[in-house]
């Protein structure tokens, strides 16, 4: 049997190849949980995520890196949650991607755990419901929101055409811009031209999911935004993001900017800033016939559809999302926690670093938070929107041939995609914030 | 008798690799081609599965981005295959004695063919790189290569000479060592210099070996993937994308797998097309 | 003048075989910011930083067991399985056998690309996407017909009086194929399980489709995909490579002869 007995041998030889390769998930139970693990975000994921475990022995989380990137980011939890894998058993999503994985099945519906949540603000929860049911908690909260120059004016500007007076008056040798946002071909260009739209009453969709963005309403607030370049915002401004028009005010060169929370510590640093001390905060005015606006941004938790543990997931949200996880966050990397009744508790200002009178002002921003459109097609509405936006930013076009090119793109789109019209997104209603 | 359980135990012994093949490989093949008849988004499951006949690739023959794939695959092609035939050829006519170190001499040729792809992609990467690339610090006026459409080329053509140019020239090696030598001997005695007897023997023998190199080398370029994956993403923009590159950003970027599958189809027809256009020219030399 | 043109055409074309990998070679030894301030001849200082990184850091033992065990277990059962049909279709009767050699060499030549939406599909519905099974089953596809192709080849040259003797002395088909053709064969089936385990760790594709992770990733994927925070970690990157790159090169180095017989001898005969 020589020529079997080589056989036999080699095969032998590699069994432990095939065991290895035949071998089955390590024992124990592995949450996995996917987020902003970078710098501060990490430390405090960490630090909750290891009192979790500390109560519950048996149980072991582990923080799955992901970039940082958004577009990065949900690429890769496209490919994961495809590929109908378990891992991550817990993701943490951007406010315009909920409506899509929850569409699509990736994510699990979280109505069976009965989440408690009256104490949100509503617009937080209206982001994360996909036909009527709920599909991720919100876990932080972003709002856009006006920075003023409080030694430029005596108080926020109530109304959009005080806003650009304003601007103008306060315009000088040191100070020559008036006003600075996000205007590059990107997401922050739709959450800013969202907040002027809101400002005059209009909205991208209707509430049974119609597109609504051509409206004289969204004209008007187009033609805002366009006489504003070269008067009070300087045309650089259309390749901007953030962290540009941040400097630019840092830099005590802008009487007004339109920002996300992030920039307040830094601003208020008086190592590096020239306007610390110097500024305030304040929702988009509203102009005739609509109301102050802030673009919501921020993260929620959702579950893996494919999970194999999705009681303990929930458990762990549910966790992560309670007040007192919140308020450290608060504390440590300064987000907003989208809970009414933490923005009542003395303990937020103090965890914020601002004066309760600057609490009262956010506060306000917050109840005027308004979500993108909640669609699962999202990105590519926003894709067309923002090329148009931009084109009659930049003068190619004007506001009326510029949307009503984006309104009829978005209309393929969500013919193309045959989309039931979603009963969950209320555009009116829904906007009670912790006041209400 | 003896013929008979001869077949059974041949057929036996076939059995395994064959139901393999079928399983792992024809019938994904014939799951492609019926996938490829419908809508299958995958982000969109409330669509269902429609099944939609030929509209694929109806929108594949309007396809610009497609087209472009295609026109960068035939470039990607032609360039390469015909720097690399012309190399081989060289290098094979270089190699067509004996010497000491051949051994040694065929390793090393060998070792660019047999890394992984991936490898050779990011080494060209990093010598064309804009900052720690050695091209950009030997030229006068630096290029940001792979942001040009036209010269992230250069690149990804030079990385495929160089990874495949050992294959090329150890084929055409093996095909002028199955020259007689007194062919050779003849042409000398008849007083050839080295060129014509280059073109009136060594190349016309040396056919049969060409062609094969050729239709490896085409086929295996026309399905590029890894190295330009790697080298250039597809960038900048789709500059460079060819049809394979195409089809994975369709199927794993968009999820759309009916479109998807439909271009692998193209794809496989392609190919094919190409192989039996080869087989027969081979055939015919014979 | 005729002796010497050869030589030079060698030496530079070796040259330019060698030049990028040795060159990767020296730059992953130099630390970090030299490696940015632009290229030089001789590195100032050498260090194995980035080695040491690639293994503490970045845990590259892991894409390097996920690639032995997938080529690995590939080969094994490629080697097997193959060599059965490789026997039955080089020196057993039987009919259709130019059609099944046709076929296998026809699924040698499928663009990977083809098959990979449905192998997804398949895998996804097997709940088999970024495991071991859910990588070596698609690999089946490109290794088993090679595997096979090359062993047809090494069994031809098999002098058939031995199998004859054999016969004659009343072996059965088995035991002429495990007693006396399987020993005569062995170098052959070296070769062929060598070259199918290069085709399996170089292969990208697939592995960058069905694996999600660092836990499944294989040394291709791992590499392509190294990022840094900042900018590229080249010196990693080529750390990498040249980790990734060092057991294909021993193997070649060992066996550039029988890897070159079983390529031509495979691509002619064709």
């Amino acid at each position: 049997m020589r020529g079997a007995g080589y056989f036999l041998r080699i095969a032998l030889g590699l069994i432990p190849f095939l065991l290895i390769a035949c071998a089955g998930e390590e024992a124990g139970t592995v949450l996995r949980i996917s987020g902003s693990a970078l710098g501060a975000e990490g430390e405090v994921l960490t630090r909750q995520v290891g009192r979790f475990m500390a109560a519950n022995p048996g149980v072991r989380v582990e923080i799955q890196r992901t970039p940082d990137d958004a577009t990065q980011r949900h690429q890769l939890y496209v490919q994961w949650l495809n590929a109908h894998v378990g891992r991550p058993d817990i993701l943490q999503l951007d406010v315009v991607w909920t409506a899509e994985f929850a569409a699509a099945g990736w994510v699990l519906p979280l109505d069976r755990f009965q989440p408690f949540t009256d104490d949100f603000v509503p617009a937080t929860l209206a982001a994360n419901r996909w036909q009527g049911r709920l599909f991720a908690l919100p876990w932080f909260a972003d709002v856009g929101m006006l920075y003023w120059r409080t030694d430029l004016m005596a108080r926020a500007p109530a109304s959009l055409d005080e806003l650009a007076r304003f601007a103008r008056a306060g315009i000088s040798d040191e100070v020559p811009r008036g006003i600075v946002w996000q205007g590059a071909r990107y997401e922050g260009l739709v959450t800013v031209f969202l907040e002027v739209l809101g400002a005059f009453g209009g909205e991208i969709l209707t509430k049974d999911g119609r597109v609504a963005v051509a409206s004289p309403a969204g004209v008007r607030a187009l033609d805002f935004l366009r006489g504003q370049i070269g008067s009070i915002a300087p045309p650089e401004v259309l390749t901007w993001h953030e962290e540009e028009a941040r400097f630019a005010f840092q830099n005590g060169t802008s009487v007004f900017l339109r920002n996300w929370p992030y920039a307040y510590p830094l601003l208020s640093d008086r190592g590096k800033s020239k306007v610390a001390g110097k500024f305030a905060v304040a929702p988009m005015p509203a102009a005739p016939g609509g109301r102050p606006s802030a673009a919501l941004g921020g993260a929620q938790l959702a579950i893996n559809a494919h999970s194999r543990h999705p009681d303990l997931a929930w458990s762990l949200i549910a966790f992560l999302t309670a007040p007192e996880q919140m308020l450290e966050r608060a504390k440590v990397v300064g987000q907003y926690p989208p809970r009414r009744s933490l923005w009542s508790d003395p303990r937020l200002a103090e965890a914020l670093g601002v004066p309760p009178g600057t609490l009262s002002d956010i506060r306000g921003i917050v109840d005027a938070a308004i979500p993108r459109p909640v669609t699962p097609v999202y990105s590519e509405l926003s894709e067309a929107l923002q090329i148009h936006l931009h084109r009659a930013l930049s003068g190619q076009v004007s506001s009326e041939e510029a949307l009503r090119q984006a309104a009829r793109e978005m209309k393929a789109i969500l013919l193309q995609s045959g989309l039931p019209p979603s009963p969950g997104w209320a555009g009116g209603d829904g906007r009670g914030g912790p006041r209400g | 008798m003896r013929g008979l359980s001869d077949r059974r135990l041949a057929w036996a012994f076939v059995a395994p690799a064959l139901a393999v093949l079928a399983l792992v490989a024809l019938f994904p093949l014939g799951w492609a081609a019926w996938e490829s008849l419908h809508r299958h988004d995958l982000r969109m499951p409330w669509l269902g599965r429609p099944f939609v006949g030929l509209e694929n690739y109806a929108d594949i023959a309007a396809d610009i981005r497609f087209r472009a794939a295609l026109g960068h695959t035939v470039f990607f092609t032609a360039a390469s295959v015909a720097l690399e035939i012309l190399l081989g050829l060289v290098l094979a006519l270089a190699m067509d004695r004996t010497f000491r170190g051949r051994g040694f001499v065929r390793a090393a040729l060998l070792l660019p063919w047999a890394l992984p792809t991936v490898v050779a992609a990011l080494l060209w990467r990093f010598l064309f790189d804009s900052q720690a690339g050695i091209v950009n610090s030997i030229l006068n006026e630096p290029l940001v290569w792979f942001v040009h459409p036209f010269a992230a080329w250069v690149p990804v053509v030079l990385a495929d000479v160089w990874k495949t140019t050992p294959f090329v020239a150890l084929l055409l090696l093996a095909g002028l060592q199955g020259i007689p030598r007194d062919l050779y001997e003849s042409a000398a005695v008849d007083g050839v210099g080295p060129w014509t007897r280059f073109r009136r023997v060594t190349l016309p023998l040396l056919r049969p070996a060409i062609l094969v190199a050729l239709i490896f080398r085409t086929l295996d370029a026309f399905r590029v993937f890894d190295l330009i994956y790697v080298l250039t993403g597809g960038g900048p923009g789709t500059a460079t994308e060819p049809i394979a590159l195409y089809t994975f950003n369709t199927l794993f970027q968009n999820l759309r797998f009916g479109y998807g599958a439909a271009l692998s189809v193209v794809v496989f027809l392609v190919t094919f097309g190409l192989a039996l256009l080869y087989i027969r020219l081979l055939r015919r030399q014979e | 003048m005729k002796r010497v043109l050869p030589v030079v055409v060698l030496a530079l074309l070796l040259a330019f075989a060698l030049f990028p990998f040795l060159w990767a070679v020296a730059a992953s030894l130099r630390p970090e910011a030299e490696l940015f301030r632009g290229p030089s001849l001789l590195p100032e200082r050498l260090t194995a930083e980035h080695y040491a990184a690639l293994f503490e850091e970045r845990d590259f033992w892991v894409p390097i067991r996920n690639s032995l065990v997938v080529a690995g277990t590939t080969t094994l059962f490629c080697v097997i399985v193959g060599s059965l049909a490789a026997y039955a279709l080089a020196r057993l009767e039987m009919r259709g056998k130019s059609a099944i050699l046709g076929l296998i060499l026809a699924v040698s030549m499928f663009p990977q690309i083809s098959i990979v939406s449905p192998l997804f599909l398949l895998l996804r519905s097997l709940g088999l996407i970024d495991t071991y099974p859910g990588l070596i089953l698609p690999y089946l596809t490109f290794a088993m017909p090679l595997t096979v192709w090359l062993l047809v080849g090494y069994f031809r040259q098999i002098p058939a009086d031995l199998e004859e003797a054999a016969r004659v002395d009343g072996a059965t088909r088995w035991q002429v194929f495990t007693r006396v053709v399987l020993p005569l064969a062995v170098p052959g089936l070296a070769a062929t399980g060598i070259l199918t385990f290069l085709y399996c760790w170089n292969e990208f594709l697939f592995a960058l489709s069905f694996t999600l992770g660092p836990e499944r990733q294989t040394v291709p994927v791992a590499i392509a995909l190294f990022r840094g925070q900042y900018q590229v970690p080249w010196g990693q990157i080529l750390a990498a490579s040249v980790v990734a790159t060092a057991p294909v090169a021993f193997l070649v180095l060992l066996f550039q002869r029988r890897i070159v017989q079983g390529l031509t001898a495979g691509a002619l005969k064709g």
